[in-house]
């Protein structure tokens, strides 16, 4: 099905070599430089992560179907919950968007040949590996039960677990996820094609760049905070043991310092990725373009300033308590305004619910539920009652889940038919779009309840009385986790049995949607000089899209 | 490769370095700019963390830390800034002498840069020697074993605080390489004008007889010893990277590889040097200055 | 043909120079006045001092042999906010430390 009609005159035929067909052999990927190949290794790696981190999960959600600690005894529930954190907080949400769907779009976004600094972007997967396999090595030798917060004197002192070897693990971790922000800050500031001004970028490419100062900015933070901490668990002397004088709250301080920031690092590509999809799948110019874009560096900057909230009760002094939790309210406007701004664009747009509207829409809702509960945190008076409950597992979940996991799912069905060529099935992917929102919000909504009455979080046993609901949560798990094993199977089938999807398979004038589907190894077959405003439906884009989309309708063909 | 034909059949002359994602030289030295300076923004805020350490240990402890420090060889430390200072200029120089494109004087250099760099290194193992020998490492077995001898008499034990500076240094037994801290005068000097801070108040003295505690004084000034080996560790680790990054230059140098059209990696090494100079320039005075102005 | 050419023939040995005499007098300064107890004028003067001069030893540093002086004004702002944000971390976590005895729950 070609839609180079869409695309305008000029480009007549598919080239004959695109990314994935330019080398077949092993090494040709491996030593790859462009950066479209190491994005899609980056999705094979980081959806493995994901998997892992989902069994543990399952074993999560299984134990606690009854009160009693019974599946599982204690001392490994500690390390089931503390695996599950951490390996889908530093092996799948934080670099999944940016190193898959990033890697990938955003020079082709902004109509560069490639990524300013390809060989580092290697580097950067190469760095993602060793981080994991050390990880995935020590989690098999018996793993970690600190909690991925890794908080002391327990984990430095009391813990006789794998503490410092996962602690390597992230170490290493984090230095890819430096390099490829670092990477992404120059791409964006020196590769752009002539005609694209900052105000013509897309706005996940904002969102891009706003993810990657946080990344420069706070990773290395976390990444001496573990050095520290393996320091301290090698020689037993240091600074965060109590009983020489040392602060476990330090390690608190500086341990937050970025993991809140790395939250914004989550989400923040997210939302680029929603302004994508909501913009598009209304076929509407995005309202209040300067706000979203200025809203995702206001994020990345105050995000930076909040990071006491997670120690109201640990001992911080509560004026430092008042100053973080004011700070958490006013962090919350800029997400507020997207939020705002998105729903103006929805507004008389001309909506199509394909699969990555129904993530993007999913996003809108769920965040907004996990944003506004996250006030309910930030506020001192109630976070008492609520701090280490299930009311913030469900927070998160929300705004993780949620948020990120389904703006990423979008993402990726947005894109498929780009980087793969070929479109998957438009029911099946609805079917799981709706499972995973209908199962998301069963297993997690009845916690917020859980954790209003009580229900402390990473324990293994709980009062009877509050058993149904968790036999809720663990029945929503099972539903969520059908949903998102459909699209392995249903996209995998895409790529030998899916239709071609020609060059620009939802009628967009986005500048990925001119070029090839896969694109050729140097993205464009001329470089783009780009005359056009970001999210332009009309003429002024320089394609025929309306008489494209009237001549063939993607979603029309099940 | 410097040149090929693209789809329009013209030949491109490339200068000698450019990569192929780039359109031209001035686009690869802009980006290889940013780039270098978004790691060494990264590298800022990697040592930021050690430094909050240090700030707050330091603004709870604050006698501990002075004694400590005072304890440090500020003229090692002095000396070693001055070294690192003449390296920093030489590495300027090899930039500009790279631009130039004159291979001899690029070598000589970067050699002396190099030279001074490891002298540096030289200095930092003595100093860490010296603190092996008095038992200064914290790590408890780490420092140098010194038997008790037969004849060694245990004289009657002074309180910490009745130090004299001016008697000769006595080598005390440490059977098992511990820790050793016995010198807390400066502890008796705030109490006496009233400097302590309230950390201090309970954190050096023994609660039920209200006289200094030489263990619990002891314990504050390893921690002192802590940040003192990783930072000043942590810089000499960077250093030594830095010397690797030296010799790699070296030999691009010695091979004639820079000129006026490509120096970008001499000007990018120049960076991180100098970075690594100014991560010491503040090292210097916070380490090893602190309490020089209580032993007058 | 690059343009960074013109920018660094602002810098020429006797500068280069006249920076590193600058350095060395500053390290000299720094040692010297670190003998003599400033907290007559407030306590933590000494410390003060020392860090004026290591902070201007580092602009020397930045400024001339980084060439961030000649630099875009992207470097200009790379700098700067680096050290802003280790103001933020520094500040942030010291208005924990510093506040937990004030007001009411002072002991």
């Amino acid at each position: 099905m070609q839609n180079v009609d869409a695309i305008g005159s000029g480009i007549s035929e598919q080239p004959k070599l695109n990314y994935l067909t330019n080398g077949f052999t092993l090494k040709s990927w491996l030593l790859t430089k462009d950066h479209k190949r190491i994005a899609i290794m980056y999705l094979i790696t980081v959806s493995l992560f994901f998997m892992a981190g989902g069994i543990y999960a399952s074993v999560i959600r299984l134990e606690l179907l009854t009160p009693a600690s019974d599946l599982v005894q204690t001392a490994t529930y500690n390390k089931v919950f503390t695996q599950h954190g951490i390996l889908m907080i530093f092996f799948f949400l934080i670099p999944s968007i940016p190193a898959v769907l990033g890697n990938f779009l955003l020079p082709i976004m902004i109509g560069a040949k490639d990524l300013a600094l390809p060989r580092i972007n290697l580097l950067s997967l190469y760095i993602y590996w060793i981080g994991g396999a050390l990880t995935i090595y020590a989690l098999m030798q018996g793993g970690v039960d600190t909690g991925w917060t890794f908080y002391t004197p327990y984990s430095t002192t009391f813990s006789n677990t794998y503490v410092m070897a996962v602690g390597l693990g992230i170490f290493i971790n984090g230095f890819s996820s430096i390099l490829t922000g670092l990477n992404f800050i120059v791409t964006v500031h020196t590769m752009r094609a002539p005609g694209m001004t900052w105000f013509r970028l897309p706005l996940f490419v904002w969102a891009q760049y706003a993810t990657s100062l946080v990344m420069i900015l706070g990773t290395p933070v976390i990444a001496i905070t573990v050095l520290l901490l393996a320091i301290e668990r090698t020689v037993k002397v240091g600074i965060f043991d109590p009983s020489i004088g040392g602060d476990p709250i330090l390690f608190q301080h500086m341990f937050w310092f970025y993991s809140h920031p790395a939250v914004y690092i989550m989400v923040l590509p997210g939302m680029g990725v929603v302004s994508e999809l909501i913009s598009n799948f209304s076929r509407k110019k995005i309202f209040g373009y300067e706000f979203i874009a200025f809203s995702s560096i206001a994020i990345a900057v105050f995000g930076f300033l909040v990071w006491g909230h997670h120690m109201f009760v640990s001992g911080q002094s509560i004026y430092a308590g008042l100053v973080f939790s004011f700070l958490t309210m006013v962090v919350a406007v800029p997400s507020a305004i997207k939020m705002f701004n998105w729903a103006a664009t929805l507004y008389k747009g001309s909506i199509s619910f394909d699969t990555p509207m129904l993530y993007g829409l999913g996003f809108m809702g769920l965040f907004l539920i996990g944003g506004l509960t996250g006030l309910f945190l930030g506020a001192i008076g109630l976070t008492v009652h609520l701090t280490d409950t299930y009311f913030v597992v469900a927070h998160f979940h929300y705004v993780m889940v949620g948020g990120q996991v389904i703006a990423y799912l979008g993402g990726i069905h947005y894109w498929w038919p780009k980087m793969t060529g070929k479109m998957y099935s438009e029911f099946w992917g609805k079917i799981s779009a709706m499972l995973v929102f209908v199962g998301f919000n069963l297993t997690f909504g009845p916690q917020f309840i859980l954790g209003y009455l009580g229900m402390p979080r990473r324990y293994a046993s709980y009062p009877e009385e509050l058993q149904v609901l968790n036999i809720f949560s663990t029945a929503g798990a099972s539903v969520l986790g059908v949903g998102m094993l459909m699209p392995v199977i249903y996209l995998l089938h895409s790529l030998v049995w899916g239709k071609p999807a020609g060059d620009n398979p939802w009628m967009l004038p986005g500048l990925e949607w001119r070029t090839s589907s896969p694109p050729p190894t140097e993205n464009f077959e001329k470089m783009p000089v780009v005359t056009w405003e970001a999210y332009e439906f009309g003429e002024e884009s320089g394609l025929d899209l309306e008489g494209a989309r009237n001549r063939v309708r993607p979603s029309t063909v099940a | 490769m410097s040149s090929h034909s693209d789809n329009n059949e013209e030949f491109h002359y490339h200068a000698p370095g450019l990569q192929h994602q780039f359109e031209d030289m001035k686009q690869q030295e802009e980006s290889v700019s940013i780039g270098m300076w978004m790691f060494l923004v990264q590298e800022i805020m990697f040592f930021g963390g050690l430094f909050t350490a240090y700030l707050v240990f330091r603004s709870r402890y604050p006698m501990a830390f002075a004694a400590g420090s005072n304890h440090l060889n500020a003229f090692w430390g002095g000396l070693n800034t001055l070294v690192l200072i003449v390296s920093s200029l030489t590495m300027a120089l090899t930039v500009y002498y790279a631009q130039k494109g004159n291979r001899n004087m690029q070598v000589i250099l970067i050699v002396l840069t190099m030279f001074f760099g490891s002298v540096f290194l030289g200095v930092k193992a003595i100093e860490y020697t010296d603190k092996y020998n008095h038992g200064l490492v914290p790590v408890s077995g780490w420092n140098k074993r010194i038997k008790e001898e037969a004849g060694d008499h245990h004289e009657a034990a002074k309180p910490c605080w009745d130090v004299d500076h001016n008697a000769p240094v006595v080598e005390h037994p440490n059977p098992h390489g511990e820790f050793q801290w016995t010198d807390c005068s400066l502890v008796k000097l705030a109490q006496d004008h009233n400097y302590l801070t309230d950390a201090e108040r309970v954190g050096y003295f023994n609660q039920g007889t209200g006289q200094i505690d030489a263990n619990k004084f002891r314990d504050k000034v390893r921690i002192f010893y802590f940040i003192y080996f990783v930072m000043t560790g942590l810089h000499a680790l960077h250093m030594i990277i830095g010397l690797g990054i030296m010799t790699w230059l070296l030999i691009l140098a010695w091979k004639n590889t820079f000129s006026a059209d490509y120096y970008m990696p001499v000007e990018m090494s120049g960076l991180y040097w100098h970075f690594v100079d100014i991560v010491w320039i503040f090292l210097f005075p916070l380490l090893y200055l602190l309490g020089r102005h209580f032993l007058h | 043909m690059s343009d960074n050419h013109e920018q660094h023939e602002h810098m020429n040995i006797p500068k280069y120079l006249a920076i590193f005499g600058i350095l060395v007098v500053g390290t000299i300064a720094t040692y010297f006045a670190a003998t003599i107890d400033l907290d007559w004028i407030f306590p933590g003067a000494n410390t003060l001092l020392a860090l004026g001069i290591a902070f201007t030893k580092t602009a020397c540093v930045m400024l001339f042999f980084m060439h961030v002086y000649w630099s875009p004004k992207l470097i200009w702002l790379s700098a700067l906010a680096s050290f802003f944000w280790l103001a933020i971390m520094f500040s942030y976590t010291m208005q924990d430390y510093f506040t937990r005895s004030l007001g009411v729950f002072s002991s």
